[in-house]
């Protein structure tokens, strides 16, 4: 072993407090990277398989450009291309599978297929039973399906059997007729049905979702593939379905949020980090002085320091791996169950890409050697004299005031970018204030102290003056702890500011737009992709219910703008304004709904004019199933329920000519004035029976299921901020428990000349509460600016809310700043009490 | 042959009304297997002498020569070496690295070096049989005694095999006892294994012990005897007023 690695170890592990408090600091910032990293791909994969179905192994698959349905005779038209050597329609759906009656599966993959060409396709070995036929396929055939042996088992379903699926007409009963020994595609099980049943469970009228094709064993796949291409134009897409979701997007997203916020964690571990270094070389002077006397280089003391911290980091992210894993298992455990509550998605594992790997460990160690490389190259400039002579003050002291400087210009280039306008020159202002405040919190240390010791020091005098003193004799130890607290602290505020201004919006959004008596919704209205809609006999019979007064529906179509995807919701402009309303921006009006019944129009929601730079008045294009349409948006509006998705509204009449799309996904129904709301309540329950995919709420219980899922927002937020927080405590902690070993003689000496161990403990808390104070002052300061970036940052994605200044944030902050005080003198200042007077004097 | 040889060697801490003179105008010429003491009164400029000597500090003015190399010129890379590899120090204080066990303190000089580990270890454990510490080769500093430990710093001092040993005050903190051993031992380096040894002490009785007694008196050099004995040693210091 090198002597660089040897005096590494025997160092690291000869004070064990101090380096398992470092670790943690590392192991915490890297558990937090690396676990999320191994929870979202998992989730997205899952994400992606189910919206995806399976596209299962034949040579090609066509599906159209907006991933809306298209006509059947595509089919024929890929088939006699040259090359290809069969070709079938096939007309897919994910449905959720309704709680009862129980089939063990929340959701299952309906294939409609066409028994004539569909084994020349994908040929399905027949188990037990037949397969599907012409027959079947017949106008008054009785509804048959099979399914892979496998998915027959899970769902506990035998041949002859009967089973419910949802449909447009709310609930179509098939019978299982046989199985094939096929394997269903990973993770998701499938339902073969005739074509022209799935058509109509669907209501897709003679339209189809896909067709696969399979090459001829002697073609050319490319020349083939382009020969397709070619052919059908650029309304079909050849491979898979557009996989840029929305939703894959937005897991995207939140990805990089985790990463920044791990990153924010392992910054503050950074402060820590710094810290030990630095306290490492004040104490080792000595032993740096000997060594250079006896021969060693400065690059060899640099050297030793960094392989010191190589291995510091190595260990630290070794066990932040392991706690990541831990986590991740954890988290998915948690997010699974409240996942499938919300919409019935089929299991996900942890998965570790290779990116996780290399950000978690390139961060754990980065962060390490980076925070070292300062105080190192400190201990690199240690004249072998310097360290024969007593030491003076902090090795750091002189850079201090140079530093500070350049802090405070940072900080007021910052607060200059916070006015600019743009919304990346604000976060840039952010991050650069806070970078700011770092460099200057070893100088903003004595003043910020000098004033709240004032409140110690009234209640106990002696103590709080020897706890400042202690304190602003190391401003720069003081500065970097302050620096990690004020970072949490910033944080806390920041995501307080955000709940407060996001939920508040929200639930002003909600109550506007769905202040409707009676709503009756899909069970995974979030996969609207998925979901079945009901044919036009649903709202029909609600309109015909007694005491109902008006009904609105929503319908949807999938489209493709700028190559994004987006959601096209179909409303009756007419009917729509009597029961719900738009949330208007852009000078909109509810007389502007009028203007949908003119085609070519649409209104456009926030989101989508965020994401495509699209204002009212302009024209674009997208692409639907009947080919590429130019659009004008008429007006800017937002719903609450479409509010997270790039969304625009067209007219019904619109949906139906250019998609073909007339089923419902939403229904909503208000009630006749000093109508009989317990009636209504029991006839639409009647109605909803028929239809198991769709959930009736009356106003009161959307409202607590709004409430509720707020509410657990909010929980997740408090959550999240306090965990950010925890760092400050470990940073608060590793500062106090360094400097009571640092003071191990003195505070011998004081209480060989009689200060009791209480006045001793008092000291250390003392200290406590005076560097939180720092760090919760700059943190409050910090903090306010980002907490209007986020909130400005979401408004650009689309969703307008109006800022609400993060009172209860800052309140929160200062009592977990208090509190965390408190909790992390706890240990260290029993530690200093404990202290045996005589050996605490002969301590070295 | 002279090992060290300094001219006109003159330090001045700070500038103006404030500064101190610590070393006036010093000529001193140490050859090899000597044996030099350097007493003086608090103050006078020993510890300075010995830091320049070693290249641990730049002069105001003056050159030292070490080995025919005017150290001066030397780069701080260079001087590293030259310590490594022909100045061994042994100081009051501080000398050992507390994590590390004797033989690997006594092994640094040579381990900085790139000596082979088993090498390093071997030579290491060799001197610090020759100072009388075969047993103790696993022993912590904590667990040695401090004339044991500078001992430790002996043998480090001579494992790299350096023409010259600087020690400054090697017995400042130790008993009468292992103050006597330590400077027989500082002896037997210079006259058993042939190193110039330069060392600063307080103590007359650890100052008989050596060939030449170098007096010193506000940074300059007041006299230079050679002597032959504790009798020669006393009347020397008498002469000085040093008794
Ligand atoms: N870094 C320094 N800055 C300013 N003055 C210094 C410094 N180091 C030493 N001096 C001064 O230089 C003079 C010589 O100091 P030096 O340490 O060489 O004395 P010494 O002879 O070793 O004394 P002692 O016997 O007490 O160790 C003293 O007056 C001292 O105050
Ligand atoms: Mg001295």
């Amino acid at each position: 072993m090198s002597i660089a690695l040897r005096l590494a170890w025997r160092y690291l592990s000869g004070r064990k407090l101090r380096t398992a408090l470092t670790t943690l600091a590392i192991v915490f910032g890297v558990m937090l990277i690396f676990g999320l990293n191994g929870v979202l791909p998992g989730m997205r994969d899952a994400m992606q398989r189910m919206m995806l179905a399976a596209i299962g192994e034949v040579d090609l698959t066509v599906t159209s450009a907006s991933s809306a349905p298209f006509p059947a005779e595509v089919a024929q038209r890929v088939a006699e291309v040259r090359g290809v050597g069969a070709a079938t329609p096939v007309a897919r759906r994910t449905v959720a599978m309704p709680a009862k009656p129980d089939y063990k599966v929340t959701s299952l993959v309906v294939v409609g297929i066409d028994p004539a060409t569909a084994y020349a396709v994908r040929p399905m070995p027949v188990a037990d039973g037949r397969l599907l036929e012409e027959r079947d396929d017949a106008p008054d055939a009785a509804p048959a399906a099979i399914a892979s042996r496998a998915t027959a088992e899970k769902m506990g379903v035998k041949v002859g059997d009967a089973i419910v699926l949802p449909s447009a007409s709310g609930t179509t009963e098939v019978t299982l007729v046989g199985t094939i020994d096929s394997p269903a595609p990973p993770g998701s099980d499938e339902l073969y049905v005739p074509l022209s049943l799935a058509q109509e469970m669907f209501a897709l009228g003679d339209r189809i979702t896909d067709v696969d094709a399979v090459f001829e064993a002697t073609a050319d796949r490319t020349a083939v593939e382009r020969a397709v291409k070619d052919r059908l134009g650029d309304a079909y897409t050849i491979g898979g379905i557009a996989t840029e979701s929305t939703l894959a997007a937005g897991f995207d997203a939140a990805a990089a949020i985790f990463n920044v916020l791990g990153f924010f964690a392992l910054a503050m571990g950074g402060f820590i980090i710094l810290n030990t270094f630095r306290t490492v070389v004040a104490e080792r002077r000595h032993d740096i002085g000997m060594l250079r006397a006896t021969g060693a280089s400065r690059r060899t003391i640099l050297g030793l320091f960094l392989t010191e911290s190589l291995l510091q980091g190595a260990i630290g992210t070794g066990l932040g791996l392991l706690a990541g894993w831990g986590f991740a298992v954890f988290v998915s455990g948690v997010l699974r169950g409240y996942i499938q509550g919300l919409m019935r998605m089929e299991d996900f594992g942890v998965v570790f890409e290779p990116q996780a790997w290399v950000l978690a460990v390139g961060l754990g160690m980065g962060v390490t050697v980076l925070a070292a490389v300062v105080p190192a190259r400190a201990a690199a400039r240690i004249t072998p004299l310097d360290a024969l002579r007593p030491q003076i003050g902090d090795v750091y002291e002189k850079a201090a005031t140079r530093r500070a400087w350049a802090g405070l210009a940072l900080i007021v280039v910052g607060a200059a970018l916070l006015f600019v306008g743009s919304t990346g020159a604000m976060g840039l202002g952010c991050v650069l204030i806070l970078v700011g405040m770092s460099l200057g919190a070893a100088t903003a240390v004595k003043p910020i102290t000098d004033a709240t010791s004032r409140a110690i020091e009234a209640v106990y005098r002696s103590e709080g003056g020897v706890a400042r003193a202690n304190l602003q004799r190391n401003p720069g130890r003081a500065g970097a702890t302050a620096s990690a607290v004020m970072i949490s602290i910033a944080l806390v505020v920041m995501i307080f500011g955000m709940t407060s201004s996001v939920l508040g919006g929200y639930g002003e959004y909600a109550k506007r737009t769905t202040g409707t008596d009676f709503l009756l919704i899909p069970n995974n209205l979030i996969v609207s992709g998925g979901a079945v809609g009901a044919g036009p006999e649903l709202a029909q019979r609600i309109r015909a219910t007694d005491g109902i007064a008006a009904v609105a529906t929503l319908r949807y179509a999938p489209a493709v703008v700028q190559g994004m995807t987006v959601q096209v919701i179909g409303i009756d402009p007419d009917e729509y304004g009597r029961i719900a309303s738009f949330r208007w921006t852009e000078g909109s009006s509810d007389a502007d709904l009028e203007r949908l019944n003119r085609p070519g129009t649409v209104i456009a929601n926030g989101n989508f004019r965020g994401q495509t730079g699209l204002g009212k008045g302009d024209t674009f294009t997208m692409m639907t199933p009947a080919g590429k349409r130019t659009f004008t948006i008429v007006g800017g509006g937002n719903d609450y329920i479409n509010a997270k998705l790039p969304t625009v509204y067209v007219s019904q009449d619109a949906l139906a000519e250019l998609w073909g799309v007339t089923t419902d996904i939403m229904v909503l129904a208000n009630a006749k004035e000093g109508a009989d709301r317990a009636a209504v309540r029991a006839a639409l329950e009647g109605i909803a029976r028929d239809y198991p995919s769709f959930a009736l709420y009356d106003s009161a219980e959307w409202q607590k299921v709004t409430d509720n899922l707020f509410a657990q927002l909010r929980a997740t937020y408090t959550t999240l901020a306090l965990m950010l927080a925890i760092p400050s405590l470990l940073a608060l902690l590793n500062t106090l428990a360094i400097g009571v070993l640092a003071r191990t003689r003195e505070i011998g000496m004081l209480r060989a000349v009689g200060a009791t161990r209480r006045q001793v403990k008092r000291m250390v808390v003392g200290e406590s509460l005076l560097l939180a104070s720092v760090g919760v002052a700059a943190g409050l300061v910090a903090g306010v600016p980002l907490s209007v970036f986020v909130v400005k940052a979401i408004t650009m994605l689309g969703l307008e809310f109006p800022y609400v200044f993060p009172w209860s944030g800052m309140a929160a902050a200062v009592a977990i700043g208090l509190a965390f005080a408190g909790l992390a003198a706890w240990y260290p200042a029993r530690q200093a009490a404990k202290l045996d007077v005589i050996r605490a004097l002969r301590y070295e | 042959m002279a090992i060290v040889e300094t001219k006109g060697l003159t330090k001045v801490y700070g500038s103006g009304e404030t500064a101190v003179v610590a070393l006036d105008h010093v000529d001193l010429t140490l050859d090899a297997g000597e044996f030099v003491a350097v007493m003086g009164p608090s103050g006078c400029g020993k510890s300075t002498l010995l830091n320049l000597i070693g290249g641990l500090d730049a002069p105001t003015s003056g050159t030292v020569v070490i080995d025919g190399r005017e150290i001066s010129t030397l780069s701080d890379d260079e001087m590293t070496r030259l310590r490594r590899e022909r100045i061994g120090f042994v100081f009051q204080f501080f000398n050992l690295i507390p994590v590390l066990d004797a033989s690997e303190n006594a092994a640094l000089p040579l381990v900085l070096n790139g000596t082979g580990a088993a090498e390093a270890r071997r030579k290491a454990e060799e001197w610090l049989g020759r100072v009388g510490l075969g047993d103790r080769l696993r022993a912590r500093p904590d667990q040695l005694s401090g004339g044991q430990q500078q001992r430790v710093a002996i043998a480090r001092a001579l494992v790299s095999e350096p023409a010259l040993v600087l020690a400054d005050e090697p017995t400042g903190n130790l008993d009468s006892k292992s103050s006597e051993e330590i400077a027989s031992l500082l002896r037997q380096v210079s006259a058993e294994w042939g190193r110039a040894v330069l060392m600063v002490t307080h103590d007359p009785r650890i100052a008989a012990h050596a060939d030449r007694i170098v007096f010193m008196r506000d940074g300059r050099v007041v006299d230079d005897t050679k002597i032959a004995d504790a009798a020669s040693a006393r009347v020397a210091m008498e002469r000085v007023g040093l008794l």
